[in-house]
C-alpha cells in the first residue's frame, strides 16, 4: 500500500502586482492588484514504502511547495494528499510524529545551544525511548562523525557540520517518511558523500521512505531509482531514472588531442557534430543510434594525427538539461 | 529491512515531557549571552533609580496623589520594576521574524500543540526574566527600603493573579501575532503595542492616578489584567478584599481569549505563504 498518495494536487499563491518605483509602491498600497500563480497545478503520484524518490525541477518549478503540502505546512488549494492514510494538514500532530523533514537552507536546531541539547529535546518531543535514543545517538554520532560536535553550539558549526547535525535531528525518532529538501546544497564532495551514504543506510536498514529534492544530480544518481520531474507546477515525468537516461542519453562526446592544429579537420563524420575546437583539441558529439565511437574515431584519425582521445559517458546533468529544455514534450525517437 | 531496528515508539496524546523540555530550552537560550544579562541588569537598575527620584520629585509638592502616599506609590513602582517581565509582550515580533525566516514551518512540523508549545516557552521566558530581576529586587529592598507584604494570602493571590494575567496577555499577544501572517512584518506594530502596554498596563503610573474617564477603559485591557492587577494586589493598592472580584474578572478574560486566540490562529495559519525553497 502506498505511503504517499497525491491526487490532482494544486497550490495557487496570490501575488501582489507592483509597478516599479516609489509611485508604484504607493499605488499598490492604495489600490492593490493581485494575480494568481499556480505553483503546483494538478499533480498526481504515489510513493511506496521504502522507496527513495528524487523530485527534481528548475527553481520555482514547485518542488518545495509540494513538499510543504506533503508535510502539512501548506494547505493545498485543490486536490488531495494522504500521507500514511492521513490528511497531513488536518492531522498535523499525528503526521508530524511519523515524518522527518530537512529544509536545506533552514535549521530546526537551537542556534545558540550545543547540538546535544537540540538532540535531547527532539528525542523528548518525539517521545523516543531513552535507551533507544542512546543507541541511536551512538550510531548517528559514529556514522555522521558527530562525536566532537555534540558540545558545539550550532552557530559555531560549518555548513557541512550543520547539515550532518540536521540529519541526525531529523532521523533520531526513526520517522517512516523523510523529506529532504536540498540536503546537500553548498556542501563539499566528502560531506555530500557521507550524507548520501547515511541516507542510503537509513533506507536499507530501517525501510525509511525518502523524498529527495535536489539540484545536485549526483544525489539522484547515487540514491534514486525513480524520479519525478516537475516543470511549471506540472509533473512531466514519473518513472525510472534508467529510462530517461536511456532515452536522452543517446549522445556521447569524444575528445581528441592532436599533434597538429585541428584547423585541418574538415569532414565531420555522419551522425556526429563538432562541439568545440581548440588549437590541438577537438570535441565531437555523436548519436550512438546513428554511428559508433570507432567510426567517429577512424574518421578523425584519417584526417588528423591523434595523440590521445577519451570517450565521455552521458551524465545526468546533460539529460536533465534536455528535459528542462522541453525534450519530454517531443515524441520519443 | 531489519525489523529489530524499527522503533517501538508509541507517542502519547499529551507529551508533558516534550513541553517541559521545550520550556527548558527557552531557559538555556536566555542564559547563553552573559553580556546581554549584564546590560539588561544595568539598564533595569538605572530605570529603577530614575523612577524613584522622579516620583520623589513629584511628591515634593504634595502629600498624596489620587489618595496614594509617596510610600504607597514607591512600593507600587518598585514592585512594578521588579515584576516588569509579567507585562512583556513578544509574539507580535516573534511571529513576524519566524515568517520572514521561514522558521514557522519547523514549528508546524513538531508533533506538539502549537499554542501550548508557545505558551510554555513564553511562561519559561517570563520566569527566567523574573529571575534576572533579582538584583533590582535587592536594590529595592536594601537601598530604597521596599517593604514586602508579610501576609501569605497576599502572596497567594498575587501568584494566582500573575499566572492568570500572564495567560490573558499571552492569548492577546497570540491573536495580535497572527497579524504577521497577513503583513509578514509586524515589527512596527509590536513596537507600538509595547509602548502602549507600558502605559496602559500600569508599568509607568499606578492606574488609580489616571483620570476618571480613562481609568475604566484602561483597566479593561489585557495589559492591565496581566500587570496592574497582580502588582496592585501585591503592593496593597488593591486591598485583599478585592481579590476574588479581580481574579474572577481575569478568569473571565481568559475564558474568552483562550478559544478566540486558537480560532484566530487556525484561520491565520492557513494564509501562510511560504513559497519556494
Amino acid at each position: 500500500m502506498a505511503v504517499i498518495e497525491v491526487e490532482n494536487l494544486s497550490k495557487v499563491f496570490r501575488i501582489s502586482q507592483k509597478e516599479p518605483g516609489l509611485g508604484g509602491a504607493f499605488k499598490a498600497l492604495v489600490r492593490p492588484r493581485y494575480t494568481d500563480k499556480a505553483a503546483v497545478a494538478g499533480i498526481s503520484f504515489t510513493v511506496e514504502p521504502a522507496e527513495i524518490v528524487g523530485y527534481i525541477g528548475v527553481n520555482g518549478a514547485g518542488k518545495s511547495t509540494t513538499i510543504k503540502m506533503l508535510t502539512g505546512v501548506l494547505v493545498p488549494s485543490g486536490g488531495q494528499v494522504r500521507v500514511l492514510g492521513r490528511d497531513p494538514h488536518k492531522q498535523r500532530v499525528a503526521n508530524a510524529n511519523d515524518i522527518g523533514v530537512v529544509f536545506g537552507q533552514r535549521t530546526q536546531l537551537w542556534w545558540d545551544l550545543a547540538l546535544i541539547e537540540s538532540l535531547n529535546l527532539v528525542a523528548k518531543i518525539y517521545q523516543v525511548d531513552p535507551a533507544r535514543y542512546r543507541q541511536l545517538l551512538d550510531q548517528f554520532a559514529e556514522t555522521l562523525e558527530l562525536k566532537p560536535l555534540l558540545s558545539v553550539p550550532i552557530r559555531q558549526m560549518s555548513l557541512g557540520q550543520k547539515m550532518r547535525a540536521e540529519l541526525a535531528a531529523t532521523l533520531i525518532h526513526e520517522p517512516k517518511i523523510v523529506y529532504l529538501d536540498e540536503p546537500t546544497i553548498g556542501l563539499d564532495l566528502i560531506v555530500k558523500e557521507r550524507i548520501r551514504e547515511f541516507i542510503k543506510q537509513q533506507n536499507q536498514t530501517r525501510g525509511t521512505t525518502v523524498i529527495l529534492t535536489t539540484h545536485d544530480l549526483g544525489d539522484i544518481e547515487e540514491l534514486c531509482k525513480r524520479v519525478l520531474i516537475i516543470d511549471a507546477g506540472q509533473l512531466i515525468y514519473d518513472g525510472p531514472l534508467a529510462t530517461i537516461k536511456a532515452r536522452f542519453g543517446k549522445f556521447r562526446s569524444i575528445t581528441f588531442e592532436t599533434l597538429q592544429d585541428v584547423g585541418g579537420f574538415q569532414q565531420v563524420p555522419d551522425g556526429a557534430e563538432t562541439l568545440s575546437t581548440d588549437e590541438r583539441k577537438l570535441v565531437l558529439r555523436f548519436d550512438r543510434t546513428l554511428t559508433t565511437a570507432s567510426k567517429v574515431a577512424k574518421a578523425v584519425m584519417d584526417q588528423l594525427e591523434v595523440v590521445d582521445f577519451s570517450l565521455a559517458e552521458p551524465d545526468l546533468g546533460s539529460v536533465v538539461k534536455q528535459i528542462y529544455g522541453g525534450a519530454l514534450r517531443e515524441p520519443a525517437a | 529491512m531489519n525489523s529489530a531496528l524499527v522503533s517501538p515508539r508509541r507517542p502519547s496524546a499529551v507529551n508533558m515531557l516534550g513541553y517541559t523540555a521545550l520550556a527548558g530550552m527557552e531557559t538555556k537560550t536566555f542564559l547563553v549571552y552573559h553580556w546581554s544579562v549584564v546590560v539588561d541588569l544595568i539598564k533595569n537598575l538605572i530605570a529603577t533609580i530614575v523612577f524613584v527620584y522622579f516620583w520623589r520629585a513629584l511628591y515634593a509638592q504634595t502629600p498624596a496623589i489620587a489618595g496614594l502616599s509617596l510610600d504607597a506609590t514607591l512600593a507600587y513602582v518598585l514592585l512594578a520594576r521588579i515584576f516588569q517581565p509579567l507585562g512583556s509582550f513578544m509574539l507580535v515580533s516573534e511571529f513576524g521574524h519566524q515568517m520572514r525566516q521561514g522558521a514557522l514551518a519547523h514549528i508546524q512540523l513538531r508533533p506538539l500543540d502549537i499554542q501550548l508549545a508557545y505558551y510554555v516557552q513564553n511562561l519559561a521566558s517570563v520566569v527566567v526574566a523574573l529571575g534576572r530581576q533579582l538584583p533590582v529586587a535587592l536594590v529595592a529592598l536594601l537601598v530604597f527600603r521596599l517593604r514586602l507584604p508579610t501576609n501569605p494570602a497576599v502572596w497567594g493571590v498575587f501568584i494566582l493573579s500573575a499566572l492568570l494575567g500572564r495567560s490573558v496577555l499571552f492569548c492577546f499577544d497570540y491573536i495580535l501575532g497572527c497579524v504577521a501572517f497577513y503583513t509578514t512584518s509586524a515589527w512596527g506594530l509590536g513596537f507600538a503595542i509595547f509602548g502602549l502596554s507600558l502605559f496602559v498596563g500600569g508599568g509607568l503610573v499606578p492606574l488609580v492616578m489616571l483620570p476618571d474617564w480613562l481609568r475604566p477603559i484602561v483597566l479593561n485591557t489585557p495589559f492591565a489584567q496581566a500587570f496592574y492587577v497582580p502588582i496592585s494586589l501585591l503592593s496593597g493598592v488593591a486591598p485583599l478584599s478585592q481579590a476574588p472580584r479581580l481574579l474572577l474578572i481575569q478568569f473571565l478574560w481568559l475564558l474568552g481569549l483562550a478559544p478566540l486566540s486558537r480560532l484566530v490562529f487556525a484561520v491565520a495559519i492557513r494564509r501562510v505563504t511560504v513559497q519556494g525553497g
